[in-house]
């Protein structure tokens, strides 16, 4: 990724603005470096002079050209984007140039955090999410699962108060493309639960529309862990009976008819539910043998270590 | 027989178990000892003490360190690692900085330079260990958790992840075992607070993520979780059945974007991420016995795709909370050995991918992993999750004198490893 031809770069040592300049070679200080890399000759000769001004601490705008030519070719240095940010704050820099500069390196390295953590002070202290949402779904065409963008996104909404401005509808308008996409369900699940000084588990419609809408992603697509996941997690956390799930879970997966089950965690649901009910022990050993034996059988050990918490099939039978 | 025995009694058997090819494996690791990696690492260059980690901490799990380097060469390499030592305490990403504020200790780095220094069989006696932990200190945020590094005017820097809190809480437990109280008049880490950073970055389903309400995560699974180890704190988390649950889902038979679309063409009615889809004309979906005993690797989020490095941070959680055999450990096994090692030695992410470090440590590192019913895996020497060094490393560090007088006891989930 890194190997774009650099060779058209000029070499520092013959370009006159860097020739008060003495630059600092790497120093290994020992005859047996660990871990050493054959750096490309820009790369060196870079850090070379990064090194140098450095030491003395220099804020320029060659020291804005210099950090970009280092984070071409390695924007994964933390100190080099640490020390760029100094900078362009003590230069009082156009940070907006810096965000149209930024664009195109965060597409170019999907997997760097440096540059979200970047963009986060830039985007801090300039005070405006302008245009931020639209770059955001830009990335997400590349990658709609990038965790760096989706915790950069939190951040965004809640330093914004965007809590309302659409977040809902974009995660709805993902799940149409992908209803599996699991970042997207946490998504949801922070623009709705995660609202400081509100307690979304107390308020009961919101609680029915969220257990609706995941019900009928399910009914999409029922082998989908995601909304499963959603599901469970508001039960859980709004202390709902497991049971309340019962009618909707046996759609996919009913005791009596073991052979038609549609959904593995549907059956993993109602193995939960039954093993609740006085005297289910012996219902939900059987869901959970289905589970080992031919549903979901990658996971045999872990249903087994379910069959040995349930509890005892009968009182009368355990004691004998 | 239970449903356990039954798929079993239909799984490979023990004599067709695939094997390491050790000596390819032995020759990665040599040469990126010896060799220049090549300038695809530049992007590493700041953490090139991670990378050392991964290289002597590979050979020692082959168990060929002391072959691979003469002595004067061992004593070299510590040396290196000692120049990245700060003054002020802790250890550099890399050697020869600026030697100012632009060229800081990392906790990250200060972790790896001292598993590194034990691989290396040295006793740590260099490590400025009272600064280390006032610098330590320094790097706990009021709200408990840690962060990288420190900016000129002390601010601390990096992200609030699991990451630094891992990294810290090892460090602590290298230089102070699990010592409440003052330390060479240092005051223990806020252990509390920490926890408290932990559970708040637990998600819906059971897995921990980066930070509060973001997505769930092996990686920062791992991370969380192992702290809690050093800490002695695993009893913390909210839910451990919970959390065992959501590692057990990690494990898919989905190991390259070629499976997702052989199962998303069902979508409408029913995809399998674990299982073959149902058909219209058999509405159960029927697995064949042979995909039962297919290799079948973890990944690392919720309908993501297998890759290697979450073999370990998996099966690694599911270790420090003494559940290892819930998971599939022979099928993670095949995964490594017959779909993502590489011919030329090392793993790759995915199948048919290169071999890098981190993936090829990871997977090596995962290999290593056994305990409760699951039996090692006897071509590599058995590893202490938490610590992802082997159990002979960490022998040798709570063996170190200066060591048995700071931490006379050793956390629960680091002592069952111990001899
Ligand atoms: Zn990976």
């Amino acid at each position: 990724m890194s190997r774009k031809p650099q060779n058209k770069l000029t070499p520092l040592s013959e370009d006159p603005k860097w020739e008060d300049v003495i630059p600092i070679p790497q120093e290994e200080g020992s005859a047996h470096p660990l871990a050493s890399i054959a750096y490309a000759e820009n790369y060196s000769e870079a850090m070379d002079y990064l090194r140098a001004v450095m030491a003395t601490n220099e804020m320029s705008e060659r020291v804005l050209e210099l950090t970009e030519r280092v984070i071409r070719m390695n924007p994964a240095h933390y100190t080099v984007w640490l020390y760029r940010a100094r900078t362009l704050f003590t230069l009082n820099h156009d940070l907006y140039a810096e965000i149209a500069w930024l664009n195109p390196t965060a597409l170019r390295h999907q997997k760097n955090y440096q540059i979200w953590h970047h963009r986060q002070t830039l985007i801090n202290a300039l005070d405006s999410a302008d245009g931020e949402i639209p770059f955001l779904t830009q990335m997400f065409e590349k990658d709609s699962k990038n965790y760096h963008v989706w915790s950069y996104r939190q951040w965004l909404v809640k330093r914004f108060d965007l809590w309302d401005a659409g977040e809902i509808e974009s995660v709805e308008e993902l799940l149409k493309k992908d209803v599996r996409n699991n970042s997207a369900w946490n998504h949801r699940w922070f623009v709705v639960f995660g609202r400081p000084d509100t307690d979304a588990f107390k308020d009961e419609e919101i609680v029915k529309r969220e257990i609706e809408f995941a019900k009928s992603q399910i009914r999409l697509a029922p082998q989908n862990q995601s909304p499963w996941s959603y599901l469970r997690g508001i039960i859980r956390q709004a202390s709902l009976p497991l049971s309340s799930l019962r009618e909707f879970a046996e759609e996919f997966a009913v005791f009596g008819k073991m052979d038609q089950v549609r959904s593995s965690h549907a059956l993993a649901l109602v193995a939960d539910i039954y093993a609740e009910e006085p005297n289910g022990t012996a219902k939900a050993t059987l869901a959970l043998d289905m589970l080992a034996i031919r549903y979901d059988p990658i996971r045999v050990n872990y249903w087994e270590y379910k069959k040995k918490q349930l509890p005892p099939s009968s009182p009368v039978a355990a004691g004998t | 027989m239970s449903a356990a025995e039954a798929a079993a009694s239909e799984g490979v058997s023990s004599d067709a178990a695939p094997r390491l090819n050790k000596p390819k494996h032995v020759q990665y690791w040599k040469r990126c000892l010896k060799v220049y990696l090549p300038d695809y690492y530049t992007a590493n260059d700041s953490t090139r003490m991670a990378l050392a980690f991964f290289t002597v901490s590979a050979l020692d799990l082959l168990g060929v360190l002391d072959e691979s380097m003469k002595e004067e060469e061992r004593r070299g390499y510590i040396d290196w690692i000692y120049n990245c030592q700060h003054p002020d305490g802790g250890f550099k990403g890399f050697p020869g900085g600026s030697g100012n504020q632009w060229d800081p200790a990392t906790v990250p780095a200060t972790c790896f330079a001292l598993l590194s220094l034990l691989v290396l069989r040295d006793d740590l006696t260099r490590v400025k260990r009272r600064e280390c932990l006032l610098w330590l200190n320094r790097m706990q945020r009021g709200d408990g958790s840690f962060g990288e590094t420190l900016s000129g005017e002390g601010k601390v820097e990096g992200g609030y992840d699991s990451r630094f809190g891992y990294t810290a809480t090892c460090v602590r437990w290298i230089l102070r075992g699990n010592a409440e109280g003052e330390v060479d008049g240092v005051p223990d880490v806020d252990v509390d607070a920490f926890v408290r950073c932990v559970r708040a970055a637990e998600a819906y389903d059971g897995g921990i993520s980066e930070a509060p309400f973001h997505e769930a995560h092996g990686g920062f699974t791992y991370c969380a979780v192992s702290a809690l180890a050093f800490l002695d704190r695993i009893s913390s988390l909210s839910s451990i059945p919970l959390t065992v649950q959501w590692l057990a889902s990690r494990q898919t038979l989905t190991l390259t974007s070629l499976d997702v679309l052989s199962t998303d063409g069902d979508e409408a009615t029913a995809p399998a991420v674990v299982s073959t889809p149902p058909s219209p004309s058999s509405p159960g979906f029927d697995v064949p016995a042979e995909l039962r005993c297919s290799p079948a690797g973890f990944n690392g989020r919720c309908n993501k795709l297998a890759d290697t490095c979450y073999v370990f941070w998996i099966m690694g959680s599911l270790c420090n909370l003494s559940a290892l055999d819930v998971v599939n450990v022979p099928a993670a096994r095949e995964y490594l050995l017959e779909q993502t090692a590489h011919r030329i030695g090392g793993f790759g992410k995915s199948p048919e991918d290169p071999p890098d470090l981190y993936h090829s440590f990871l997977g090596l590192a995962a290999l290593a992993l056994g305990g409760g019913e699951v039996p090692p895996f006897a071509e590599v020497k058995p590893l202490v999750p938490a610590a992802c060094v082997s159990v002979e490393t960490c022998e040798f560090l709570v063996g170190l004198p200066w060591r048995r007088e700071v931490g006379p006891r050793e956390p629960e989930a680091i002592e069952r490893y111990l001899g």
